[in-house]
């Protein structure tokens, strides 16, 4: 059932599948070890693309629209969220010279 | 409720007229000009007077219930008062007497400033309500409110000049004895419950004196010892407590004296006329009990009678003229404790009302004295009065008079009554012997009172002298005290048996009450009457050379002077143990323990918030791990339970 | 073909994603997403998704990712300080990518393919099956998405300006 008929081929959903696992694994990697934080907001975008992959893939495993549906929702709301991340990131590099989001470790404690 | 019939009508105005002008007083009467609380103070005692002038006149004797107050199961608690003779003759006797002080003291609190003249009247009428709760009360509950309320009035009047430091030890160790005299008639009125489910006089009496044809308020003097004895008698004991306590009688009896820091007027009222007498009223209320358990009454006769004696001359030393009375008072009461305690209870409340007339004469008069003094009260300083303020020097003649006993004064009726009811039981033991100590105690009254006469008022001015040329009291306080001259004077002929015939008008008026005892005295009775008062007056008289005599014998001076050293006695083994064990558990128990435990929690609570901080560690790429490691360990969780 | 083609998007997505957490300046950093991006693009279109292909090249590779070249250009180069403060990050990081990945390769043991709904392809993914469902059935969505772009929108502006505009 997990087959998919593409083009005369026949692929399988789990290829994609891996495949979304590994870009969201990828990203998050980013998020956690990178210190700019352009650099993690990039790595945020990431993870959102892997998991519209996966969405893409069951809707059309499963012929049901809705999971791309979901994927241009969720395409919207990261680029409003990357919108207002980028304000915020100007801002603040307003004030000061940021290249070490360890910088900002004011609302400790 | 339904709709009340006009004697309870009227029974319950007798409380509510006070309590109203206690209410205006509190709540206005510091804002309104003076002649506001100069009206309203005085008027809600003469008005409830007047009430209780209709419950005599129309001889009011019953058992009204307003309402219920408390009802629990077997516990049944309702407001009733009950208004019978023994009642009705305490109301006048409180709110007549009292009508004159609170009148006589619109003048001599008149240096006040407005707000503290108005608080002094709120809590007289706050008293007189109170007192008077206390003797129209109908069940020990509200038998004990009334008491305890009266405790309270006594503290707040006896510290009224709060700023003052030896007042406020007053007030509190009157109000601490007190409370040690509550807890004693509050255990007393446990006790009867446990014994008689009840709490109402009714029912308690009811159950004494059983089905015997006895009706509970009426003649039941003689009853038959039932098997229920020992509860009543410990009961009869637990109440006397009280009574020892709110009459000062021994071994409750240090704080009257100090309660003298009190204005004038309220050691008139509070200390010689009423509360005091409180305890007295108590056992007469509590006749059907004290018939029965003959131990403890023959422990009121004991302790009236030692009472007396020994108050009458601790009397003797005193300079204070104040505290010449409170003593005279203790030892006054001594002879009611005696006389309830053989039985002749009639005999006793004559003499608490005879007693009210004349001591609160003594004390309005010294007043007037101590007010023209501007304020001494040390007798030597005085001397030579008689000259100059006659009219307070007649009225407190009489009443010296009256306190020795001499004929035609009512004093001498009643207290010889008292002390031929004693003497008039050759059978009886315990009476005989009482009568022996009453005997010398009338003797010593007769040397403190003339001593005291002969100080302040005989003689010449003393060079010590504050006042020049005293000035007489205004009317408003001479008047009061010529009312109650003229009845000290006359008050005596209403009841004249210590003479052996002639009216007994108080005895009948309290027989349904409190039953009847014939008069069993003969011509012996009266011979040893007559006897007692010339020996008396001859003391009165022969007190004008008392200093030769006192000098003779310092051990003695030292001993009454010191009052037998209660006090110390008292502090040593009461006070001073209590504060260290109190300071003890302060420092051992209360800091480390109780302290400790809420500041422990605290600093508790402020270490774990202190810990559980340490993960705010402001780094970004931190909360992100957490972040990641939760969503993990959600999706393995979540995983795990769908392939199980 | 088909395969061939996934294989080749597969392994550019992959080299981008590499590229996206490895460039040591932010902007080969962005331009490695946009490969990876548009190798999602050519995947998507292999899933019979026309729609969101357009849309992912037009709005995410083209929009959003311009958007933070803008913002890179603005800020100019950075360099990253080769001593981090958080000594244990790496280490916990790589631990809990491990775990990660492990996880989702158990998930994707467990799933268990439903059958598909409907064996007719020829209107899925189109603009039009796309519109029915956002119009209709997904209208209330729809318009809330609208409103949060709106309110980004608005934030993005209060958020950037500057200080002295706050009088």
């Amino acid at each position: 059932m997990s087959g998919l008929d593409i083009g005369g081929s026949q692929l399988d959903a789990s290829w994609f599948l891996i495949l979304g696992g590994i870009l969201f694994t990828l990203g998050a990697v980013g998020v956690l070890v990178r210190r700019n934080p352009l650099v993690i907001l990039i790595s945020i975008e990431l993870m959102l693309n892997a998991v519209n992959l996966t969405l893409v893939t069951f809707a059309r495993q499963l012929q049901n629209i809705e999971g791309q549906l979901f994927a241009l929702m969720v395409m919207t709301v990261a680029a409003a969220e990357a919108v207002v991340g980028l304000a915020i990131l100007v801002d603040i590099f307003r004030v000061r010279d940021l290249e070490d989001v360890d910088d900002l470790s004011e609302l400790k404690g | 409720m339904t709709t009340l019939t006009s004697s309870q009508a009227i029974s319950l105005l007798v409380l509510l007229f006070p309590a109203a002008g206690a209410l205006l007083l509190a709540g206005r009467g510091w804002r309104l000009p003076r002649t506001f609380t100069v009206i309203v103070g005085p008027l809600a005692v003469w008005a409830a007077f007047i009430c209780s002038v209709n419950l005599f006149l129309n001889k009011v004797n019953a058992d009204f219930t307003y309402w219920t107050w408390i009802k629990s199961g077997a516990f049944e608690v309702p407001f009733n008062l009950l208004v019978d003779n023994l009642s009705i003759f305490m109301c006048l006797v409180i709110t007549g007497v009292g009508g004159l002080i609170v009148t006589y003291s619109v003048g001599y609190m008149s240096h006040e400033d407005d707000p503290s003249y108005a608080r002094f009247f709120t809590y007289m009428d706050v008293f007189i309500f109170s007192m008077l709760l206390l003797v129209l009360a109908g069940n020990f509950v509200f038998l004990i409110v009334g008491w305890a309320m009266v405790g309270l009035s006594s503290y707040l009047l006896i510290g009224f000049w709060y700023q003052r430091h030896s007042a406020v030890v007053a007030a509190r160790k009157a109000f601490v004895m007190n409370v040690i005299g509550d807890i004693g008639m509050i255990l007393g009125a446990f006790v009867l419950f446990v014994s008689y489910h009840a709490t109402t006089y009714s029912g308690v009496f009811a159950g004494i004196t059983g089905a015997n044809g006895c009706d509970s308020s009426h003649l039941c003097v003689f009853v038959p010892a039932n098997r229920d004895s020992s509860m009543l008698e410990l009961a009869a004991f637990l109440l006397l407590v009280g009574a020892v306590a709110k009459s000062a009688q021994l071994p409750l009896h240090a704080w009257l004296p100090d309660a003298m820091e009190g204005p004038t007027p309220v050691s008139a009222l509070i200390h010689a006329a009423t509360m005091v007498t409180a305890g007295v009223y108590l056992i007469g209320r509590m006749h059907p009990i004290y018939d029965v358990a003959v131990y403890a009454h023959a422990a009121v006769a004991i302790i009236g009678a030692v009472t007396a004696l020994f108050a009458a001359t601790i009397a003797i030393v005193q300079t204070d003229i104040k505290r010449v009375l409170a003593y005279s008072t203790m030892s006054q009461i001594g002879y009611m404790f005696l006389a309830v305690g053989i039985g002749a209870y009639s005999a006793g409340f004559f003499h608490l009302l005879s007693h009210a007339f004349f001591k609160a004469l003594l004390f309005m008069a010294a007043g007037n004295v101590i007010h023209s003094m501007h304020d001494e009260q040390d007798m030597r300083k005085y001397g030579g009065l008689w000259r100059q303020m006659r009219p307070t020097s007649i009225s407190f003649l009489v009443g010296s008079l009256s306190l020795v006993g001499v004929i035609p004064f009512v004093g001498f009726f009643s207290k010889e009554q008292i002390l031929g009811s004693a003497f008039s039981k050759p059978d009886d033991g315990l009476a005989l012997a009482v009568w022996g100590v009453g005997f010398v105690t009338a003797l010593v009254t007769g040397l403190y009172t003339g001593r005291m006469w002969w100080l302040a008022f005989a003689g010449t001015p003393s060079p010590q002298r504050p006042v020049e040329h005293p000035h007489e009291a205004p009317p408003v306080m001479l008047i009061p005290v010529g009312i109650l001259a003229v009845l000290a004077t006359v008050g005596g002929l209403i009841q004249t048996r210590a003479l052996g015939f002639g009216p007994s008008q108080v005895s009948d008026f309290l027989a349904s009450a409190v039953g009847k005892v014939g008069w069993e005295g003969g011509s012996s009775e009266v011979v040893v009457t007559f006897v007692t008062m010339v020996l008396a007056a001859a003391l009165f008289l022969a007190a004008r050379r008392m200093r030769p005599w006192s000098a003779a014998l310092p051990w003695a001076q030292r001993l009454l002077e010191h009052k037998y050293y209660f006090d110390e006695i008292y502090a040593a083994v009461f006070v001073r143990p209590l504060d260290a064990t109190a300071g003890l558990l302060l420092r051992d128990v209360e800091k480390p323990v109780i302290d400790g435990a809420v500041i422990e929690t605290g600093a508790l609570a402020t270490a774990g918030a202190g810990g559980l901080s340490l993960t705010q560690s402001g780094y970004f790429r931190n909360y992100v791990l957490v972040f990641v490691g939760g969503a993990l360990l959600a999706a393995a969780v979540v995983l795990v339970r769908a392939n199980s | 073909m088909a395969i061939a083609i996934f294989f080749i998007a597969a392994v550019m997505a992959v080299a981008g994603g590499v590229g996206v957490i490895s460039a040591r300046q932010p902007m080969r950093s962005v331009l490695s997403l946009v490969v990876t991006m548009l190798a999602l693009a050519v995947l998507f279109l292999l899933l019979d998704a026309q729609f969101v292909f357009v849309v992912q090249i037009i709005v995410y590779a083209g929009a959003v990712m311009v958007l933070f070249l803008f913002v890179i250009a603005l800020l100019g180069p950075a360099r990253e300080i080769a001593a981090g403060r958080l000594r244990f990050q790496p280490w916990l990081a790589g631990l809990f990518s491990l775990a990660l990945l492990v996880l989702i390769w158990a998930m994707l043991q467990g799933i268990q393919y439903r059958q598909p709904e409907s064996t007719d392809l020829t209107f899925f993914g189109t603009v039009q099956s796309i519109a029915i469902g956002l119009f209709t059935t997904y209208l209330y969505p729809f318009e809330l998405t609208s409103i949060l772009l709106l309110v980004a929108a608005i934030g993005a502006i209060y958020l950037s300006r500057r200080p002295s505009d706050d009088r």
